[in-house]
Protein backbone atom coordinates (compact mmCIF):
# COMPACT_ATOMS: atom_id res chain seq x y z
CA UNK A 1 0.00 0.00 0.00
CA UNK A 2 3.20 2.52 0.88
CA UNK A 3 4.72 1.76 -2.18
CA UNK A 4 1.91 1.59 -4.54
CA UNK A 5 0.70 5.67 -2.91
CA UNK A 6 4.39 6.56 -3.18
CA UNK A 7 4.34 6.03 -7.15
CA UNK A 8 1.30 8.06 -7.01
CA UNK A 9 2.31 10.79 -5.15
CA UNK A 10 5.48 11.16 -7.37
CA UNK A 11 3.30 10.90 -10.41
CA UNK A 12 1.64 14.14 -8.93
CA UNK A 13 4.33 15.75 -8.17
CA UNK A 14 6.02 16.77 -11.14
CA UNK A 15 5.73 19.72 -8.58
CA UNK A 16 6.71 20.35 -5.15
CA UNK A 17 8.84 21.47 -0.68
CA UNK A 18 8.05 22.70 2.88
CA UNK A 19 4.51 21.21 4.55
CA UNK A 20 5.33 22.36 7.82
CA UNK A 21 2.67 20.24 9.95
CA UNK A 22 3.43 17.32 11.77
CA UNK A 23 6.70 16.09 9.82
CA UNK A 24 7.20 13.27 12.35
CA UNK A 25 4.80 10.33 12.75
CA UNK A 26 4.60 7.37 14.96
CA UNK A 27 7.38 4.64 14.42
CA UNK A 28 5.75 3.35 11.35
CA UNK A 29 3.72 5.52 10.19
CA UNK A 30 3.44 7.32 6.89
CA UNK A 31 2.05 10.76 6.04
CA UNK A 32 1.21 12.84 2.70
CA UNK A 33 0.89 16.70 2.63
CA UNK A 34 0.33 19.12 0.44
CA UNK A 35 0.72 23.13 0.79
CA UNK A 36 -0.46 25.73 -1.19
CA UNK A 37 -0.32 29.27 -0.87
CA UNK A 38 0.78 32.51 -2.62
CA UNK A 39 4.42 31.38 -2.34
CA UNK A 40 4.80 27.68 -3.94
CA UNK A 41 2.71 23.97 -4.12
CA UNK A 42 4.20 21.48 -2.42
CA UNK A 43 3.94 17.79 -1.46
CA UNK A 44 5.91 15.64 0.79
CA UNK A 45 4.90 12.24 1.35
CA UNK A 46 7.04 10.48 4.80
CA UNK A 47 7.62 7.86 6.26
CA UNK A 48 8.81 7.58 9.78
CA UNK A 49 11.26 4.33 11.01
CA UNK A 50 10.69 6.13 14.46
CA UNK A 51 9.11 8.37 16.42
CA UNK A 52 11.63 10.81 16.03
CA UNK A 53 13.13 10.81 12.70
CA UNK A 54 10.79 11.10 8.56
CA UNK A 55 12.04 10.68 4.72
CA UNK A 56 10.24 11.85 2.68
CA UNK A 57 9.79 12.95 -1.02
CA UNK A 58 9.38 16.64 -1.29
CA UNK A 59 8.34 18.39 -5.01
CA UNK A 60 7.39 21.99 -4.48
CA UNK A 61 6.70 24.39 -7.73
CA UNK A 62 7.57 27.96 -6.01
CA UNK A 63 5.65 30.04 -7.65
CA UNK A 64 7.24 32.74 -7.52
CA UNK A 65 11.17 31.79 -8.34
CA UNK A 66 9.43 30.25 -11.24
CA UNK A 67 10.70 27.09 -10.31
CA UNK A 68 10.68 23.56 -9.54
CA UNK A 69 12.54 21.71 -6.63
CA UNK A 70 12.45 17.55 -6.49
CA UNK A 71 14.15 15.99 -3.58
CA UNK A 72 14.67 14.07 -0.68
CA UNK A 73 13.64 15.46 2.89
CA UNK A 74 14.75 14.59 6.16
CA UNK A 75 13.18 15.74 9.02
CA UNK A 76 14.05 15.32 12.84
CA UNK A 77 11.98 15.71 16.13
CA UNK A 78 14.94 17.35 17.77
CA UNK A 79 13.00 17.83 20.96
CA UNK A 80 9.14 17.22 22.03
CA UNK A 81 7.92 18.02 25.59
CA UNK A 82 5.36 16.09 26.81
CA UNK A 83 2.78 17.50 29.26
CA UNK A 84 -0.19 16.50 31.00
CA UNK A 85 -2.00 19.31 29.09
CA UNK A 86 0.21 20.15 25.87
CA UNK A 87 3.26 19.26 23.53
CA UNK A 88 5.89 21.42 22.24
CA UNK A 89 8.47 19.97 19.56
CA UNK A 90 11.76 21.60 17.71
CA UNK A 91 12.01 19.68 14.65
CA UNK A 92 15.24 20.23 12.33
CA UNK A 93 14.32 19.76 8.62
CA UNK A 94 17.40 19.36 6.12
CA UNK A 95 16.94 19.14 2.22
CA UNK A 96 18.31 18.11 -1.28
CA UNK A 97 17.53 17.23 -4.60
CA UNK A 98 17.88 19.40 -8.10
CA UNK A 99 15.89 22.76 -8.77
CA UNK A 100 15.11 23.36 -12.41
CA UNK A 101 14.43 27.19 -12.99
CA UNK A 102 12.14 27.30 -16.44
CA UNK A 103 14.96 29.61 -17.85
CA UNK A 104 18.10 28.42 -15.85
CA UNK A 105 18.47 24.68 -15.90
CA UNK A 106 18.93 22.59 -13.53
CA UNK A 107 20.69 22.68 -10.84
CA UNK A 108 21.64 21.39 -7.12
CA UNK A 109 19.50 22.68 -4.61
CA UNK A 110 19.14 22.32 -0.55
CA UNK A 111 17.33 23.69 2.50
CA UNK A 112 17.94 23.71 6.16
CA UNK A 113 15.19 25.00 8.98
CA UNK A 114 14.17 24.67 12.32
CA UNK A 115 10.81 24.41 13.31
CA UNK A 116 9.06 24.99 16.60
CA UNK A 117 5.26 24.73 17.78
CA UNK A 118 3.21 24.35 21.25
CA UNK A 119 -0.15 23.55 21.60
CA UNK A 120 -3.15 22.29 23.98
CA UNK A 121 -6.19 21.63 22.75
CA UNK A 122 -7.42 24.84 23.13
CA UNK A 123 -4.21 27.07 21.84
CA UNK A 124 -1.63 26.53 19.59
CA UNK A 125 2.10 28.31 18.71
CA UNK A 126 4.22 27.76 15.94
CA UNK A 127 7.57 29.29 14.02
CA UNK A 128 9.59 28.10 10.90
CA UNK A 129 12.13 29.39 9.90
CA UNK A 130 13.83 28.26 6.29
CA UNK A 131 16.87 28.90 4.21
CA UNK A 132 17.00 27.40 0.70
CA UNK A 133 19.64 27.32 -2.17
CA UNK A 134 18.28 27.09 -5.55
CA UNK A 135 21.88 27.30 -7.31
CA UNK A 136 20.33 30.27 -9.14
CA UNK A 137 18.67 31.99 -5.84
CA UNK A 138 19.15 31.73 -2.48
CA UNK A 139 16.54 32.85 0.36
CA UNK A 140 15.52 32.90 4.09
CA UNK A 141 12.18 32.85 4.83
CA UNK A 142 9.96 33.04 8.67
CA UNK A 143 6.43 31.95 9.15
CA UNK A 144 4.86 31.77 12.45
CA UNK A 145 1.34 31.14 13.91
CA UNK A 146 -1.22 31.32 16.74
CA UNK A 147 -4.57 29.69 17.05
CA UNK A 148 -7.07 29.15 18.89
CA UNK A 149 -9.88 26.27 18.97
CA UNK A 150 -13.24 27.45 20.03
CA UNK A 151 -14.29 23.98 21.27
CA UNK A 152 -12.70 21.20 22.60
CA UNK A 153 -13.06 17.92 20.45
CA UNK A 154 -13.03 14.56 21.71
CA UNK A 155 -11.09 11.84 19.26
CA UNK A 156 -12.60 11.27 16.32
CA UNK A 157 -14.94 14.49 16.10
CA UNK A 158 -14.67 17.29 14.46
CA UNK A 159 -11.78 19.80 15.81
CA UNK A 160 -11.83 22.98 14.54
CA UNK A 161 -9.00 25.85 14.40
CA UNK A 162 -9.43 29.34 13.59
CA UNK A 163 -5.44 30.41 13.00
CA UNK A 164 -3.45 33.48 11.99
CA UNK A 165 -0.48 32.74 9.93
CA UNK A 166 2.30 36.06 9.74
CA UNK A 167 5.13 34.91 6.75
CA UNK A 168 7.94 36.73 6.13
CA UNK A 169 9.70 36.49 2.38
CA UNK A 170 11.87 39.40 2.65
CA UNK A 171 12.78 38.63 -1.61
CA UNK A 172 9.02 39.15 -2.00
CA UNK A 173 7.10 42.12 -3.33
CA UNK A 174 4.87 41.72 -0.43
CA UNK A 175 7.47 40.85 2.43
CA UNK A 176 4.96 40.31 4.95
CA UNK A 177 2.04 38.41 4.72
CA UNK A 178 -1.09 37.87 6.43
CA UNK A 179 -3.13 34.44 6.16
CA UNK A 180 -6.26 34.11 8.38
CA UNK A 181 -7.13 30.21 8.32
CA UNK A 182 -9.44 27.82 9.52
CA UNK A 183 -8.07 24.48 10.44
CA UNK A 184 -10.28 21.20 10.99
CA UNK A 185 -9.49 18.48 11.64
CA UNK A 186 -10.94 14.64 12.16
CA UNK A 187 -9.18 11.45 12.55
CA UNK A 188 -6.59 11.18 10.02
CA UNK A 189 -7.36 13.30 7.86
CA UNK A 190 -6.25 17.50 8.77
CA UNK A 191 -7.58 20.67 6.46
CA UNK A 192 -6.20 24.33 6.27
CA UNK A 193 -8.51 26.56 4.30
CA UNK A 194 -7.17 30.53 4.67
CA UNK A 195 -6.61 33.78 2.55
CA UNK A 196 -3.81 35.81 2.21
CA UNK A 197 -4.91 38.99 2.11
CA UNK A 198 -1.96 41.11 0.55
CA UNK A 199 -2.13 38.62 -2.35
CA UNK A 200 -5.18 38.11 -2.95
CA UNK A 201 -5.10 34.76 -2.84
CA UNK A 202 -6.21 31.61 -1.12
CA UNK A 203 -4.77 28.58 0.60
CA UNK A 204 -5.49 25.03 1.28
CA UNK A 205 -3.19 22.36 2.95
CA UNK A 206 -4.12 18.95 3.79
CA UNK A 207 -2.28 16.34 5.73
CA UNK A 208 -3.51 12.62 5.13
CA UNK A 209 -1.81 10.08 8.05
CA UNK A 210 -2.01 6.14 7.19
CA UNK B 1 -26.53 -54.94 43.13
CA UNK B 2 -25.69 -53.23 46.27
CA UNK B 3 -22.47 -51.86 45.35
CA UNK B 4 -23.80 -50.73 41.90
CA UNK B 5 -26.36 -48.32 44.09
CA UNK B 6 -23.43 -47.36 46.31
CA UNK B 7 -20.92 -46.33 43.52
CA UNK B 8 -24.32 -44.55 42.04
CA UNK B 9 -24.78 -42.16 45.14
CA UNK B 10 -21.23 -41.55 45.42
CA UNK B 11 -20.89 -40.16 42.02
CA UNK B 12 -24.14 -37.80 42.66
CA UNK B 13 -22.21 -36.74 45.22
CA UNK B 14 -19.37 -35.90 43.95
CA UNK B 15 -21.26 -34.44 41.24
CA UNK B 16 -23.23 -32.50 43.60
CA UNK B 17 -19.91 -31.27 45.58
CA UNK B 18 -17.81 -30.32 42.86
CA UNK B 19 -18.89 -26.80 41.97
CA UNK B 20 -18.53 -26.12 46.03
CA UNK B 21 -15.02 -27.01 46.02
CA UNK B 22 -13.99 -25.31 42.76
CA UNK B 23 -15.81 -22.33 44.20
CA UNK B 24 -12.51 -20.84 45.12
CA UNK B 25 -11.29 -20.64 42.10
CA UNK B 26 -13.79 -19.11 39.89
CA UNK B 27 -13.12 -15.46 40.43
CA UNK B 28 -9.23 -16.27 38.72
CA UNK B 29 -10.71 -18.32 35.65
CA UNK B 30 -13.65 -15.37 35.21
CA UNK B 31 -10.78 -12.78 35.59
CA UNK B 32 -8.66 -14.91 32.90
CA UNK B 33 -11.91 -15.18 30.86
CA UNK B 34 -13.18 -11.51 30.70
CA UNK B 35 -9.30 -10.13 30.01
CA UNK B 36 -7.51 -7.55 31.37
CA UNK B 37 -8.06 -3.68 31.38
CA UNK B 38 -5.50 -1.58 31.26
CA UNK B 39 -5.64 2.48 31.65
CA UNK B 40 -2.00 4.31 30.82
CA UNK B 41 -1.64 8.13 31.79
CA UNK B 42 0.04 9.66 29.08
CA UNK B 43 1.73 12.84 28.54
CA UNK B 44 1.46 14.89 25.41
CA UNK B 45 -2.23 14.07 24.39
CA UNK B 46 -3.23 16.99 22.35
CA UNK B 47 -4.58 16.09 19.15
CA UNK B 48 -6.08 13.38 17.16
CA UNK B 49 -3.08 12.54 15.29
CA UNK B 50 -1.68 11.56 18.79
CA UNK B 51 -4.73 9.66 19.24
CA UNK B 52 -4.07 7.53 16.02
CA UNK B 53 -0.44 6.78 16.59
CA UNK B 54 -1.02 5.17 19.53
CA UNK B 55 -4.23 2.99 17.92
CA UNK B 56 -2.39 2.15 14.90
CA UNK B 57 0.56 0.83 17.52
CA UNK B 58 -1.04 -0.76 19.98
CA UNK B 59 -3.31 -2.33 17.91
CA UNK B 60 -0.53 -4.52 15.92
CA UNK B 61 0.27 -6.16 19.48
CA UNK B 62 -1.75 -9.76 19.56
CA UNK B 63 -2.79 -8.85 23.32
CA UNK B 64 -4.79 -6.09 22.48
CA UNK B 65 -8.24 -6.47 21.98
CA UNK B 66 -9.31 -2.48 21.62
CA UNK B 67 -7.79 0.67 22.47
CA UNK B 68 -9.42 4.14 23.15
CA UNK B 69 -7.80 7.13 23.66
CA UNK B 70 -9.40 10.05 25.89
CA UNK B 71 -7.91 13.00 25.19
CA UNK B 72 -9.34 15.15 27.97
CA UNK B 73 -8.04 13.14 30.78
CA UNK B 74 -4.73 11.70 28.84
CA UNK B 75 -5.34 8.34 29.23
CA UNK B 76 -5.58 5.73 27.33
CA UNK B 77 -7.70 2.27 28.05
CA UNK B 78 -6.06 -0.72 26.37
CA UNK B 79 -8.97 -4.07 26.65
CA UNK B 80 -6.58 -7.23 26.65
CA UNK B 81 -7.72 -10.67 24.94
CA UNK B 82 -8.19 -13.36 27.43
CA UNK B 83 -5.42 -14.37 28.89
CA UNK B 84 -2.73 -12.52 27.54
CA UNK B 85 -1.63 -9.24 28.41
CA UNK B 86 1.23 -6.60 27.90
CA UNK B 87 3.59 -5.76 30.73
CA UNK B 88 4.94 -2.30 32.14
CA UNK B 89 7.99 -2.04 30.22
CA UNK B 90 5.66 -3.35 26.67
CA UNK B 91 3.41 -0.39 26.98
CA UNK B 92 5.60 2.01 28.10
CA UNK B 93 7.81 1.62 24.45
CA UNK B 94 4.84 1.02 22.68
CA UNK B 95 3.72 4.98 23.78
CA UNK B 96 7.31 6.29 23.62
CA UNK B 97 7.27 4.67 19.75
CA UNK B 98 3.97 6.47 19.34
CA UNK B 99 5.71 9.93 20.27
CA UNK B 100 4.47 9.85 24.00
CA UNK B 101 5.28 9.64 27.44
CA UNK B 102 4.06 7.84 29.70
CA UNK B 103 3.14 8.51 33.67
CA UNK B 104 1.29 6.07 34.87
CA UNK B 105 -0.59 2.38 34.26
CA UNK B 106 -3.60 1.19 36.20
CA UNK B 107 -4.29 -2.22 36.14
CA UNK B 108 -8.08 -4.13 36.53
CA UNK B 109 -10.22 -6.95 34.98
CA UNK B 110 -12.39 -6.21 32.54
CA UNK B 111 -16.35 -6.18 33.56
Amino acid sequence: MPSKFMVAALALTALAAPASARPVSYAGGWTAMQDNNRMYSSLLVHYSPTATDSIGLLAEQNWSMDATFTGLQYTRLARRWNAPQSQGNLYIKLGAGAADAFEGGQKAAGFAGLSADWETRRLFVSYDVRARDYGFDQSVSHAARIGVAPYVAEFGKLHTWAMLQVENHPEADNPVQVTPLLRFFEGPLLVEAGYTLEEDRFLLNWIYRF
Amino acid sequence: MKTLKILALAAALSLAAAPALAAPEVPAASAQAKGEFVTAHVNGLVCDFCAQALQKVFKKEAAVKGIHVDLGKGEVHISMNPGQTLDDATIEKLIRNSGYALTGIDREVAE
